[in-house]
């Protein structure tokens, strides 16, 4: 962090100037708030009892590639931080200037360049709000099939950064899926595109490189990824069943029958009677299924029937075509204040994914270690995100009155992500499926990767050899506190 | 203070990223202080520091909110950020710390006074009373809502006061008002006066069948966001024969340039030729597109940032086809 009232910082101030011009460095205290916060507890925590976050020394809004490039090689020069800054909406700390620096807020890289209808693409600049892209896409008559919670707040660059995923996924994937090409800003200033397609035995492949990379190791600034036709029909159905496991074999056998449904959702009786009740009014004991299928109709009833005949050979109890459209109709619901969990509760999603053999495995190991060593935590759980050999872990752990001394409550809350994320890690998990690890998770990765993290530390020490791209995050070095 | 009352709002907004990619100004300046998060963080501050309020970067940030509604309108539980927003006016306001540009253009509302012409029963505060026949015109300016949503109740009550004298003095029972921010604010002031928007008088008249013309159509953010989306405008326009096209690639944003904000454009004139702009580029060819605002503050704005645009109240296209 440079002292404003440091000559330096009026430097390094007219240098940004000329790369993005005035009005586009920002130095002023509320932008600097703004991105001093995202999506993730601890900073929020650290605002509610009135500490002082760490803000960027400067907010810049680069307009192209080439101001991107111009910005890293004057972040080289001074060995400055640069923290990309997407919506600013990930939930893992991921976008946040813990060692001052420039955040580079790439709103500004907004435009839909093309829509290929042949091919069935979409190149955008990856600062796009991704409701905007998909708004933009609609009006071409296609869809970008990329519907995440967060889709209101989050940018094409954030999915990529982070390797998110919509509730879509299960059948048009998770943004990994769904990207063909990059373009990307190395930490040098050099601009790269990747190959144009993303199937191909050309060598490794540099587009998932770069997918998942957090901003640390260079800047994507152009994205072309998949759309899809609108569909003809979307229907959805919904089962109550007596137990977690029960709907756990039916969802699994749908995918392993090969399917291709949409989504799949898979509530734990907890979050059923929890969630469920609270934002569909489904007020009923046991574990609440939905699933989905789209394209062309007859095609979606013939596997709706046969995915619900799969259901029906377990007790269960049959919820209807109704109560699986609420939910598709308030799927964004569970994320708005009120019924999103909020202050002053501690709360964390522990995702995770595993293989249809391992994930009740990794369920009840998480569940039972929150319970075991804390028991003044909730434990709630669904699972999304399904793949035809396993399924991601939506788990949460709720905690109401967390310690009023803020580094009480943040000690407690790291104490709950270790020892549950440790616990997935042994069964089969990994530390998560598509919000990330950012700053928040970033000591455990030695853990999960082993040997092969030097792999990722290489890769990251040459590419950045300043360390200036988002350092202390996702397990790579720290700039020092 | 006033932004006491809203501590809901502050606890939902401040950690909130669900209505951002609605917010008109946060969509041109890509601010993250230009949001409802970042307007809600800046207040929290201020709840916790209360000195904070004295911060001239916090108080411009207040002042630049376009208040559009559009956000509190899409939020499923319809948290009043907007209410947040001037109760945090009035506070920078009765603390002194109104920014100058803010403090010289009270001086000019203020200064408001209303005489009422003609012969009715009916009384009409607008620019169009060829198209009410047999009514009285009320006119001299803003009747104090620009004041209120700046901040200085006071003077907003003064206004509105002059205003009251003239209408009643006018001994008319039902005022048609046209602006839409006259007619959010009037609408539930009067005892005994009924206030209905220009289009729902309009309706009730008798009308010829027009041939087909396509339009766009920019919603008001005070009759969609504010005043529960009547239909009048908009069957209006078709009775008339005007097909309305989505404009932009939703309905759910603001493409009002800062109505909401009543005299935005006075205010924050740099802003408003961004939120202009940002209309001209979703219109594609100006030349040929033709727009339809209920707000003639929407039509001077963006007349005056590009001329060539055209752009007609819904009293003009109304008058219009009925002298064809």
């Amino acid at each position: 962090m440079i002292p404003p009232n440091n000559y330096l910082y009026e430097m390094v101030r007219s240098e940004l100037s000329w790369a993005v011009g005035d009005d586009h460095v920002q130095t002023g205290d509320a932008d600097k708030l703004g991105h001093s916060i995202d999506y993730y507890w601890v900073p929020e925590v650290w605002h509610d009892r009135g500490q002082k976050l760490p803000p960027p020394d400067f907010v810049v809004y680069p307009a192209s590639a080439k101001e991107v490039s111009e910005i890293l090689k004057i972040a080289n020069t001074h060995k400055i931080p640069v923290i990309p800054w997407g919506g600013g909406s990930g939930s893992q700390g991921g976008a946040l200037p813990i060692y001052g620096g420039i955040v580079m807020d790439m709103k500004r890289m907004n435009k839909v360049l093309n829509i290929d209808p042949a091919s069935m693409t979409a190149t955008a600049e990856t600062g796009i709000n991704t409701q905007h892209l998909e708004w933009a896409i609609e009006k071409a008559g296609f869809s970008t099939m990329h519907f995440p919670a967060s889709i209101a707040c989050a940018t094409l660059g954030g999915f990529i950064a982070n390797r998110g995923t919509g509730v879509l996924s299960t059948k048009y994937g998770k943004i990994e899926d769904m990207v063909m090409t990059l373009e990307v800003v190395t930490p040098s200033g050099e601009i790269i595109n990747t190959l144009p397609v993303p199937r191909h035995a050309s060598g490794p492949d540099l587009t998932q490189l770069f997918l998942g990379s957090e901003g640390t190791l260079g800047v994507v600034t152009k994205a072309t990824i998949k759309i899809h036709p609108i569909p003809e029909s979307r229907k959805f159905h919904a089962f109550l069943f007596k137990t977690m496991h029960e709907a756990m074999i039916a969802g699994s056998k749908i995918m392993t029958s090969r399917l291709r449904p949409c989504v799949i959702r898979l509530y734990d009786e907890p979050e059923t009677a929890k969630l469920i009740k609270r934002v569909l009014g489904i007020d009923k004991k046991g574990a609440y299924l939905v699933f989905g299928f789209d394209g062309p109709a007859q095609i979606v009833d013939l596997e709706l029937e046969q995915a619900c005949a799969i259901c029906r050979e377990k007790d269960h109890e049959d919820l209807g075509t109704e109560m699986g459209q609420a939910w598709w109709d308030h799927r964004y619901k569970f994320f708005y204040p009120p019924y999103m969990f909020h202050l002053p509760q501690a709360f964390g999603t522990l995702d995770t994914v595993a293989t249809f053999a391992n994930i009740e495995k990794v369920y009840w190991a998480m569940k039972n270690v929150v319970h075991e060593n804390f028991p003044q935590a909730a434990f709630i759980g669904h699972f999304s995100h399904w793949y035809e050999w396993g399924c991601m872990l939506y788990a949460r752990f709720i905690i109401e009155a967390p310690p009023k001394d803020p580094h009480e409550a943040v000690a407690l809350y790291n104490k709950i992500w270790d020892m549950a994320i440790r616990a997935a890690i042994k069964e089969g998990g990994v530390i998560n499926e598509h919000h990330g690890v950012g700053l928040k998770l970033g000591r455990i990765m030695k853990e999960l990767y082993g040997p092969a993290f030097k792999v990722l530390e290489d890769i990251k020490k040459t590419l950045d050899p300043n360390n200036i791209m988002n350092p202390g995050k996702m397990g790579f070095p720290s700039k020092g506190i | 203070m006033h932004m006491d009352k809203h501590q809901d709002v502050i606890a939902a907004c401040r950690f909130c990223f669900m209505c951002r990619h609605l917010d008109p100004v946060g969509n041109v300046t890509f601010q993250e202080s230009d949001t409802p998060r970042g307007r809600a963080l800046i207040l929290d501050t201020i709840r916790m520091k209360n000195e904070s309020l004295r911060n001239r970067d916090f108080i411009a940030t207040i002042y630049r909110s376009a208040l559009s509604g559009a956000n509190r309108y899409h939020c499923v539980s319809h948290y009043d950020e907007v209410g947040l927003v001037l109760a945090a006016r009035k506070d920078i306001v009765e603390a002194g710390l109104a920014p100058e540009n803010v403090k010289a253009l009270t001086e000019t509302l203020s200064r408001a006074t209303f005489t009422v012409k003609g012969k009715g029963t009916t009384l009409y505060y607008g620019d169009h009373l060829e198209l009410y026949p047999g009514c009285k015109i009320v006119s001299g300016g803003d009747p104090g809502k620009a004041l209120e949503v700046l901040g200085f109740g006071d003077d907003s009550q003064k206004v509105f006061d002059r205003f009251r004298s003239a209408v009643v003095a006018s001994k008319c029972t039902t005022l048609i008002v046209a602006e839409p921010s006259a007619y959010d604010f009037l609408k539930d002031k009067f005892d005994g006066i009924e206030v209905v928007h220009c289009s729902e008088h309009l309706l009730s008249g008798k009308w010829k069948a027009k041939p087909a013309r396509k339009a766009f159509y920019l919603e008001s953010d005070f009759l969609k966001n504010y005043d529960g989306n009547p239909a009048a405008p908009r069957e209006l326009l078709a009775r008339y024969g005007y097909t309305l096209t989505l404009f932009g690639t939703n309905n759910e944003e603001s493409y009002s340039v800062g109505e909401g904000a009543v005299v935005f454009d006075e205010l924050n004139p740099g802003l408003c030729e961004k939120l202009c702009r940002r209309v001209y580029d979703l219109a594609g060819n100006l030349k040929t597109a033709l727009f339809i605002t209920p707000s003639r503050y929407v039509k001077a704005t963006l007349t005056k940032y590009n001329p060539q645009i055209r752009v007609m109240t819904l009293e003009e296209a109304v008058a219009q086809r009925k002298e064809q």
